[in-house]
């Protein structure tokens, strides 16, 4: 497990993250969200170390995080770059043993990915010459070349069309091993949603929400959702519940017990058909606008 | 991961082994040694070839004894071949013409040596030295004497209480050529250095070798990597060079200069390494190609306040810049080649060199330690060691 805990960061009168404490479970994916200089990119800095917090720490498996541990760490930095002018295969070549592979495996490994991301026939090519879309399939492979035993992408997705995020992220399932965990930041909340299994949310350089994301975008359980093909409107007289919303057939609606939500749909469906009938999902942008608001 | 640990060599020389092998494939790299290399042959050859290929000097002669002498001071010295041609008329139109460097023309009480608007003086001594030798053999025989019965105790021999290692102006030539070598070599990739790391900036691949291995690590990396990579390329331009010398039989040259090639080195890679790491301070400096026309300044001046000062200074100055650090990697060489130094003295300059190369290598890493990862704007000097570590 990755931890960060009580992280805080300076920069000379302004406080750029403030008191920053979440995990990232191994295993499952972490996204990090939160509006631009928000901190995401602060702290993912400081958890890669090229940066200092100005107090806090982020400890690893229960013991500090040392460089020695740091170099099999995976990074893709906000900021793309790698050499433009050298050849790509050679360019994750020398990832991969700057970041602790034999010669032997770094050239399997690149070869590997080189061929899952359909650049194998560019090997030889200069970076530079590569589409900027290309260039970005590389950047990640330079991430992953090393079997990372923990993986921080800032931003690993914008500006991909949406079938290279799909290629993106069947290769990081691929890759991603029960043991690994993952930190990701995007400000694509539909992808955010799709992918992440846990979500922390950062605002003004603090945490506002942090948890599960099926937790978080859950809503209220107590909230349901139904949908008549008459009128609703019924539901206003029925007791023990809090009416939200009636409008024509749809209405919303908080119940005060758990099961009282059954006597509804039975009594729902024995005044004509019942078309929808569910727990009310708040949208995780809802959630993002709520918790950063 | 941590079983592939034991196998993995020190970050450093991934980073030095990435460098060279991008230079070697840098066509600017390889084109500017190409360069320098034929320039350095040229310097050797095309000297020698003018002076010592271009055939014997010709010498007009009306007879026999003429070619004889002729034939004399070619033996004696030099390279010399007689043309004969019919009277002095003809003889003078050979010298107007320059089908012949000079003739040599019968006269009372001897010869005459005809020039166009000069006899070059090695003609003229040989020419002297050869119709002396004849003449006193012709008046020996007369006298009854046998030539070495002539001669006797009239030789004369030099001896040279402080012989100099090389005639002055070859010297002076040598010091500058040496002092040459270490600034242009030491500039050029001290420029190549500070742009690899503005490079690293500008393209923020920075960002992950940083989190991947010390920073320290890819500074000694890249310091090391261009050490090796210049002393390369000097050893290539040293070895052509010889073999140049060789070629055109100046062999003898190489026995004064190899004693001193050892102590080259040592001077060569301590400055050189020294200057390396404020070269790379200058590219962490930067965040754009554009920012280290000023951030190099400083090296720049570094490098050309003591060449110049080497090369110019008087003989006193020059034995003071020999200790300086930096100014002693171009002075002290030509100095122990053209001038006899006593051992303590390069010792010395080493000595203190070596400990301002531990100094300024330790300020500059701490240096590019703090501003690698600036990446907004450019930085002076004095504002780098006002920052704490990022």
């Amino acid at each position: 497990m990755l931890s960060v805990a009580g992280l805080t960061r300076r920069f000379g009168d302004h406080l750029a993250l403030d008191d920053v404490t979440f995990d990232v479970v191994p295993g499952r994916m972490t996204g990090f969200v939160g509006a631009n200089g928000a901190g995401k990119t602060t702290t993912m800095r400081i958890i890669l170390g090229v940066l200092a917090a100005s107090s806090g720490e982020v400890s690893w498996r229960g013991g500090p995080l040392t460089q020695a541990i740091r170099r099999d760490f995976g990074y893709m930095p906000e900021e793309r770059g790698l050499y433009p002018k050298m050849k790509i295969r050679d360019q994750l070549v020398f990832f991969g043993r700057l970041h602790g592979l034999d010669p032997i495996r770094a050239g399997e490994r690149t070869d590997k990915l080189l061929e899952r991301l359909s650049l194998s026939e560019r090997a030889g090519d200069v970076l530079e010459t590569l589409s900027l879309g290309n260039q970005q399939r590389v950047q990640i492979a330079a991430a992953l070349v090393h079997e990372p035993i923990a993986l921080v992408l800032d931003e690993p997705f914008s500006g991909l069309d949406p079938l290279a995020v799909d290629t993106m992220v069947d290769l990081l399932r691929e890759e991603v091993t029960p043991e690994v965990p993952v930190l990701f930041s995007s400000h694509q909340l539909e992808l955010v949603e799709r992918l992440c299994d846990d979500l922390v949310v950062l605002s003004r350089g603090k945490v506002v929400a942090a948890g599960p994301v099926a937790e978080l975008a859950a809503g209220p359980s107590s909230t349901y959702r139904l949908v008549v093909d008459g009128d609703a409107g019924w539901l206003r007289d029925v007791p023990g519940i809090r009416v939200r919303d009636v409008a024509g057939a749809v209405a919303l609606f908080d119940v005060e017990a758990a099961g009282q939500e059954q006597r509804i749909l039975q009594q729902a469906m024995s005044r004509g058909s019942v078309l929808e009938f569910g727990p009310e999902k708040v949208a995780l942008s809802d959630v993002f606008r709520e918790a950063t608001r | 991961m941590s079983d592939q640990q034991s196998t993995l060599r020190h970050p450093w020389e991934l980073v030095a082994h990435r460098e060279i092998s991008t230079k070697l494939r840098d066509k600017t790299f390889i084109g500017s040694t190409v360069f320098m290399l034929v320039l350095v042959l040229a310097a050797v050859i095309i000297p020698a070839l003018i002076s010592g290929n271009g055939g014997p000097d010709k010498i007009a002669v009306l007879n026999d004894a003429g070619a004889k002498i002729v034939q004399q001071a070619d033996a004696i010295n030099g390279d010399f071949e007689s043309v004969r041609v019919a009277d002095r008329t003809s003889a003078e139109e050979a010298v107007t013409g320059g089908d012949v460097k000079a003739a040599l023309i019968p006269a009372d009480n001897g010869y005459v040596v005809l020039g166009d608007d000069r006899v070059d003086s090695d003609i003229q001594n040989s020419l002297r030295e050869a119709v002396v030798n004849i003449g006193m053999e012709q008046n020996a025989a007369g006298a009854g004497l046998t030539p070495e019965e002539l001669r006797a105790n009239t030789g004369l021999h030099e001896e040279l209480l402080n012989p100099g290692p090389l005639p002055e102006i070859v010297a002076e030539f040598v010091n500058i050529g040496l002092a040459l070598a270490f600034y242009m070599t030491a500039l050029g990739f001290g420029m190549m250095i500070a742009q690899s790391v503005v490079q690293e900036k500008e393209s923020r691949v920075v960002e992950i070798l940083a989190a991947a291995v010390p920073i320290r690590a890819l500074l000694w990396g890249k310091v090391i990597g261009n050490t090796v990579l210049a002393l390369a390329q000097i050893l290539v331009i040293a070895g052509a060079s010889l073999i140049g010398l060789m070629v055109t039989d100046q062999a003898d040259i190489l026995g004064v200069i190899a004693p001193v090639a050892g102590w080259f080195v040592v001077f060569f890679v301590l400055g050189f390494v020294a200057l390396a790491g404020l070269w790379a301070v200058a590219g962490s400096l930067a965040t754009r190609q554009e920012d280290l026309g000023s951030t190099t300044l400083p090296g720049q001046m570094i490098l050309m306040i003591p060449f110049f000062f080497s090369v110019f200074a008087g003989s006193s100055a020059k034995t003071v810049a020999s200790f300086i650090p930096i100014a002693s990697s171009m002075a002290m060489p030509g100095r122990m080649l053209t001038e006899d130094v006593l051992l303590w003295q390069p010792l010395v300059a080493i000595a203190v060199l070596l400990v301002a190369t531990v100094l300024i290598v330790r300020l500059g890493a701490s240096l590019y330690e703090r501003t690698l990862l600036q990446t907004g704007r450019r930085l002076g000097y004095r504002e780098a060691l006002a920052l704490k570590t990022s």
